[in-house]
């Protein structure tokens, strides 16, 4: 029995803290702060300076 | 050269869609029959009792009540159509033959119906869904579509005799006329042409827009002329060009390219003789409209077309006009607003220049012949740098 | 006690919430965003139960961006260096959050479960492309991958069993521009550096760029092209061609696809491209999968009516964008191809007819109009219906590209089904009206009276050339019978030649002068949101 409370709690407080981290980084917008102003700025350096083969063929 | 005889009588004939022949033969009791487009045979408009009018809006300098309706975005080929129409131009017309060759002459056929511009009894209006492919699926179609939407209602709606007999009549007259155009431009093959590529555009257009029973002895007269008409002492031009693209139905535009020092030897675009004047041969066991179908597939090259087969058929084409004219150079122009033009500007010139090596010019230009200034500086950089590539040795 | 509980925090909170901000003029929508980029200082606040709606539709969709990285690590991170297309997904979440402002209720809870269908279908669909794309490595599909042109419906391709139809400029070129409007100007330049003229629909131009910079991925043995929608979307398929290299069959169906003979003509053309698709793959065509294929379609298709009804009236939760977006890659692109989308599908009705019953408003007392969009939307401003309701209480019921095909499809008959299939073909994306014949353009104010609508909005794609051709009939029409008409000007994919807030300014100026209207959310009737994805 205890055992069981034991596991449900610690699912419960994982659960808790899962949903707290989630929930944080979804009001605050976190994701697309960092994909805004981090991530994309990155790659869109690498994509400019990319060599391509542009052409008709 | 010595001026041709009937080139004014020609130009003038051009300055407007109903000319003195348009009205003789509808006095007559001719049916006058519009159309816009290669894709509607004009071979079949010029049965017996009717004739063909490929319409054109000559003069058109302002297009202001058409783009109300099409807004100035649009091709201004379709635009002065519309416009000329509103104007009553075309009131002499029983009817119109159009096909939905681009979405603007759709938009365009549609105010035809819609907004009645064309004040004359019992006009009409019908569209055919043309193909985009060579093979037989298309053939079939075209054919199906031909009948239902130009020869049905030619029989039933303005009695028409539509008989493979009065098809095959039609094919002699429409051969004669291109056996005439065909010789007249061969002479443009020549290294010292007796004709030059202004004339002959104005002899070409004369044969689309007049009525061809009433247009013939002129042309039978003016290649008399020509077979022996002395061409200058010296070729005039520095160069010699294919001209390719849009429509092209102002004689103007050919003489600006010419006035540059360029002979436009050869007509490839819409409204000119390349496709348009071959001669129709009817095969074995084939009724005259299948052969008029196949014809008219096989020649067409628009840009509109789809499979691989067509798409390089209208490239080589090109390539073996340079040959056979001896041309210097290709001269791709495409209507503003064209969309198909406008992408098969870009792959010609591709072609043209990377794969079969031959110089190209592309150029945009409105319907109306504006900007002449900015067209003229294009064509004389071109034709000099055919000069200078001439100078080198082709190099 | 719960209840209460909510009620409690909801009102405590209810100062974050932008309609109660609008209301009581303590900001709005905008209030929350940082100028001009788009990003927000914080998601939406929607009350307790909507905003943990919005929050486990955010989850899943995380999830399902999650295993499509694990189920494809490699092609993934390979996928994201090599296209500069791919580096656009990012902006996803972003774009959801956009497209479903001022949700509330049943209208979210039907938004989220449409668009997480759709990543659901998409971020599978990217990892398989990007798994067996040949540039990237390859893969154990790659040769019974059969690349086709977006606008043409795949279903008919359901007939070979051991084939995948991709539809070839989705990822590249379509979706992508409803996420990021700066993406496609890029392919866009590529296009007009080799001569494309500016005028030429952007979508296709985008199209011709992708081609030209190499930026297809490189899957299958032969390729299937179309005459849909449109003349620019032809021309492009012959750089398309040359590029990929690979043997193609345009599939050419009827354009004036009403007149008799057309069917006929367009059910041939599906002959033809089956035979070339056997003899390039050397597979067999079997009809018993088509017909599996096609009763999803069809089932899809008969609630799709069902969903019509409802939306004909005011009680109908399905509305805007959530209805639109579904229904294009719904048809498009999952095409009876993709049992989950039959899920959601009866999911959705279910909660539609709840709604329907228990009298349900969506946007409670806010829409002012009911609005019909007409012409081919701009791509690059997806939220635009969602803008239109949040600002001036325009409720956009339906647009025109959800009326494409929604015949039956003959599910024993193999020859009914072929001209079944060539006429629910025919009714593609923006072909069906915008250059399929007068009528099916003209068709637009039964379709407004039908749904009750007193506006049409006008899709003016400055680059349309089949919409461009009839402005002042239009016009002229809508003033006849009484509709409010405002052409809304825009240019499909290329957002620098009409910005958003340009296309905003056409609904402003009508609704502000010509209506005398005040807009429910004064902070959205002008912003800068030209750095926004």
């Amino acid at each position: 029995m205890k055992t069981v409370a034991k596991i449900g709690g610690k699912v419960a407080l994982t659960a808790l803290i899962a949903f707290v981290g989630t929930f944080t980084l979804y009001i605050t917008n976190g994701e697309n702060k960092l994909i805004y102003y981090v991530i994309r700025p990155l790659l869109n350096k690498h994509y400019d300076n990319q060599v391509r083969d542009r052409r008709i063929v | 050269m010595k001026d041709l005889k009937h080139l004014i009588y020609f130009e003038n004939l051009l300055q407007d869609a109903q000319n003195e022949l348009v009205t003789k033969a509808v006095e007559n009791g001719d049916k006058a029959l519009g159309y816009n487009c290669y894709y509607i045979p004009e071979v079949l408009l010029n049965l017996e009792g009717c004739f063909s009018s490929r319409l054109r809006a000559p003069n058109c300098t302002s297009t202001d009540i058409a783009n109300y309706y099409m807004t100035n975005r649009t091709c201004p080929y379709a635009r002065s159509i519309l416009e000329r129409a509103i104007e009553g131009g075309y009131n002499y017309l029983s009817c119109l033959f159009g096909a939905e060759s681009c979405a603007t002459i759709e938009r365009l056929e549609e105010h035809f119906f819609v907004i009645n511009p064309v004040k004359h009894d019992g006009f009409f209006v019908t569209q055919i869904d043309p193909p985009m492919k060579g093979d037989q699926t298309n053939l079939d179609y075209y054919k199906a579509e031909l009948e239902l939407k130009v020869v049905g209602p030619m029989r039933d709606r303005l009695g028409i005799d539509t008989s493979d007999a009065a098809m095959r009549k039609a094919i002699e007259l429409h051969n004669e006329i291109s056996r005439i155009i065909t010789e007249i431009g061969n002479m443009r093959k020549l290294d010292n042409p007796p004709i030059t590529g202004y004339e002959f555009h104005v002899i070409n257009l004369v044969t689309q827009v007049c009525p061809q029973r009433l247009i013939l002895p002129y042309l039978q007269e003016t290649l008399e002329e020509l077979r022996t008409r002395k061409p200058e002492e010296k070729f005039p031009f520095r160069s010699r060009v294919v001209l390719m693209g849009s429509e092209v139905d102002d004689p103007e535009f050919t003489k600006l390219i010419e006035m540059c020092g360029a002979m436009v030897v050869a007509d490839r675009y819409c409204f000119g003789s390349i496709p348009g004047r071959e001669e129709i041969e009817i095969l074995d066991g084939e009724s005259a409209f299948d052969a008029i179908c196949r014809h008219y597939l096989h020649w067409n090259q628009c840009a509109r077309f789809m499979d691989g087969m067509k798409i390089d058929q209208r490239h080589e084409v090109v390539k073996q006009l340079v040959e056979d004219y001896k041309a210097d150079g290709i001269i791709v122009e495409n209507m503003k607003f064209c969309e198909f033009w406008s992408y098969e500007k870009v792959l010609a010139n591709h072609i043209f220049t990377n794969e079969y090596h031959i110089p190209c010019c592309t150029i945009e230009k409105e319907y109306a012949l504006g900007a002449m200034g900015q067209l003229r500086t294009r064509f004389q950089a071109f034709i000099e740098s055919l000069e200078i590539k001439s100078i080198q040795g082709g190099n | 006690m719960f209840d209460k509980a909510i009620a409690a925090i909801d009102k405590k909170l209810q100062r974050f919430d932008p309609i109660w901000m609008a209301e009581n003029g303590k900001g709005g929508q905008r209030t929350r965003y940082y100028d001009k980029t788009g990003v927000a200082k914080y998601r939406e606040w929607r009350g307790v139960r909507d905003t943990m709606v919005d929050y486990v539709a955010w989850l899943k969709n995380l999830a399902s961006m999650a295993r499509m990285v694990a189920s494809a690590p490699i092609p993934c991170l390979k996928g994201f260096w090599e296209y500069r297309w791919m580096g656009s997904y990012l902006g996803t979440f972003m774009f959801i959050d956009r497209l479903f402002e001022g949700y509330r209720g049943y209208e979210l809870k039907i938004a989220h479960l449409n668009m997480h269908a759709i990543v659901h279908s998409l971020t599978r669909k990217i990892a398989l492309i990007l798994s067996n794309d040949r540039r990237l490595g390859g893969g154990p599909l790659t040769d019974v991958m059969v690349p086709m042109d977006e606008v043409l419906p795949p279903l008919f391709m359901t007939g070979f069993k051991e084939l995948v139809a991709i539809p070839l400029q989705l990822l590249p070129e379509f979706i992508v521009c409803d996420i990021d409007q700066h993406n496609n100007p890029y392919y866009i330049d590529v296009a007009e550096s080799f001569g494309l003229p500016a005028d030429v629909c952007s979508r296709c131009a985008a199209e011709t760029g992708v081609a030209m910079d190499d930026a297809f991925p490189l899957i299958g043995k032969a390729m299937v092209s179309t005459n849909m929608p449109c003349n620019a979307s032809e021309a492009t398929s012959m750089f398309q061609r040359r590029r990929i290299g690979m043997p193609d069959f345009p599939a050419t169906l009827a354009m004036m696809h009403n007149e008799p003979g057309g069917n006929k003509f367009s059910t041939q053309v599906l002959k033809d491209c089956i035979a070339f698709i056997e003899k390039e793959y050397g597979v067999k065509y079997d009809w018993d999968n088509l017909f599996k294929h096609a009763a999803l379609m069809n089932e899809q298709n008969r609630i799709e009516l069902e969903k019509w009804d409802i939306m004909k009236t005011p009680y109908s939760s399905l509305v805007g964008i959530a209805e639109t977006l579904y229904r294009l890659y719904q048809w498009a692109a999952a095409n009876g191809q993709e049992k989950y989308f039959n899920k959601v599908d009866r999911k959705v009705i279910k909660i539609m007819r709840k709604s329907y019953s228990e009298k349900y408003i969506p946007f409670p007392g806010k829409t002012r109009h009911r609005a019909f969009l007409w012409g081919p939307s701009a791509v690059y401003y997806t939220d635009f219906p969602t803008w239109t309701q949040n600002c001036w209480g325009i409720n956009i019921v339906l647009n025109m590209d959800s009326t494409m095909g929604h015949n039956m499809i003959n599910t024993s008959d193999p020859e009914l089904a072929i001209e079944d299939l060539a006429k629910f073909t025919e009714k593609a994306v923006m072909r069906h009206h915008a250059v399929g014949g007068w009528d099916n353009f003209n068709a637009v104010w039964e379709w407004a009276k039908n749904f009750n609508c007193d506006m049409v909005l006008y899709n003016d794609n400055i680059a349309c050339k089949g919409t461009l051709g009839v402005h002042a009939v239009m016009e002229e029409q809508a003033r006849d019978l009484g509709f409010h008409f405002i052409f809304v000007e825009h240019d499909l994919q290329d957002s620098r030649t009409v910005s958003r807030q340009a296309m905003r300014n056409c609904i402003n100026g009508y609704m502000s002068v010509v209506l005398g209207e005040e807009p429910l959310d004064p902070t959205i009737v002008e912003f800068d949101d030209s750095d926004a994805y």
